[in-house]
């Protein structure tokens, strides 16, 4: 784009796109036309062309302006990493350490943020919960503190509130549900109880509830990077997280021939932690690589 | 009425397609501005210059007409001493945008049946 200032839509008439079609059936129907005449039409369509092209042209530098500026603001690389490392963190928590083989669900007595930490009973450990809530809270921070350097380095701002809202609200009730629908007195709070009716059901058994809402996050980031890219992704991580709530992985690899025994059984529940956290660092490495080669490239 | 009081800029979809083309977008370099800004939340000063290859002054410039016709809003602060520019595009930008967008396809499809018939 030349830096001339000049405008090139003052003073011009947008002409009419058809205009010149039918030069030829006057001549064809009339008398032959003067020279001058003939001229004058072939300038005019000339013109015409000259400045349809132009638009056609500038058309296609605001696509490419578009997409430059897209892929420069791109930095979802950085959540998917941090989020993946983040699981990989919480990998302890689901080991049990008392775990004896056949005694499913023998594990400490209930966790406190049962949403975060997994229901009462089932293979989780008692501090899951808090991990999460801390894991949560201090992801968006660091998610949205690296949307601002990115903004500051690249000059172009992604609009990363509603993602980092998206997570804390969901943190947030995760967090209160469980507390509020039991409140039975007062008897003016006894309507929180209907909030029981919010409880996300068996997505939460495994302790795998965060990994839901990661997902839902992600869907929100790719809305605000505007990437296609991110949108497969984050539908390719919401079914590894479902996968992961809903069912027991290692069953899968029990198929394929995995037979844990003896203190094996305490790590039974990790294929559940580890498939939604290599979703996330692979799909993470592999955006900072694309990412990383554009930017050298620009 | 002033262009900022204006609620709504002229839509392409009433007669001819130039209808939709307003001459304050028009101009490749503001339409360039619009087309930034409407990708992110904000757009840095320095980003829009090398994006557009503009000197400063004439952005200004171009950022002052858009300004005027209340199409951006232009915020300035500091990062650390290092002072920076920020533009935002609004709710009139980015709909003039689209006008503008949907005046040029519109046209340049007209053109192509035309040529086609």
């Amino acid at each position: 784009m030349s830096d001339e200032g000049k405008d090139p839509a003052s003073g011009q008439e947008h002409g009419e796109p058809g205009a010149d079609s039918d030069t030829g059936r006057q001549e064809a129907h009339g008398e032959p036309e003067p020279t001058d005449a003939r001229t004058e039409r072939a300038e005019a369509a000339d013109e015409t062309g000259q400045r349809l092209a132009g638009q056609a042209n500038l058309v296609g530098e605001m696509k490419a302006l578009r997409r430059r500026a897209r892929a420069a603001r791109h930095a979802y690389w950085f959540p998917l990493v941090l989020f993946g490392l983040l699981t990989c963190a919480a990998v302890p928590f689901y080991i049990l350490p008392g775990y004896q083989a056949g005694s499913v669900g023998a594990t400490q007595s209930g966790p406190p943020l049962p949403i975060l930490g997994g229901f009462p009973g089932v293979v989780t450990q008692r501090y899951l919960g808090y991990y999460w809530l801390a894991a949560l809270l201090a992801g968006l921070l660091l998610t949205l503190l690296w949307y601002r350097r990115n903004a500051r380095r690249v000059g172009l701002q992604t609009p990363a509130r509603g993602y980092v809202t998206t997570i804390a609200v969901l943190t947030v009730l995760a967090l209160v549900i469980p507390l509020l629908s039991q409140v039975r007195s007062p008897q003016w709070l006894s309507w929180l109880w209907y909030l029981h009716v919010l409880w996300p059901g068996d997505l939460v058994l495994r302790g795998t509830f965060p990994f839901v809402i990661i997902a839902v996050g992600l869907w929100v980031l790719a809305r605000a990077e505007r990437s296609r890219a991110l949108a497969v992704i984050a539908a390719v991580y919401t079914a590894t997280a479902l996968l992961s709530s809903l069912y027991n992985t290692e069953n899968i690899l029990f198929r394929l021939g995995w037979t844990p025994s003896g203190t094996d059984w305490s790590l039974t529940s990790l294929p559940n932690v580890l498939l939604p956290a290599l979703v996330l660092l692979a799909t993470g490495t592999g955006a900072f690589a694309v990412q990383r080669r554009h930017r050298t490239r620009a | 009425m002033t262009a900022a009081e204006d609620p709504q800029p002229r839509q392409a979809s009433h007669g001819h397609p130039t209808n939709g083309i307003d001459e304050t977008v028009h101009q490749r370099h503001r339409l360039g501005i619009l087309t930034v800004t409407a990708e992110a939340q904000r757009a840095e000063f320095g980003y829009l210059r090398e994006a557009l290859d503009l000197t400063p002054g004439n952005l200004s410039k171009h950022l002052t007409v858009l300004e005027e016709a209340g199409m951006v809003e232009v915020e300035k602060g500091y990062t650390g001493r290092r002072p920076r520019t920020w533009v935002r595009i609004t709710a009139r930008g980015r709909a003039a945008l689209a006008a503008e967008l949907a005046a040029l396809t519109e046209l340049l499809r007209q053109h192509r049946a035309a040529h086609r018939t």
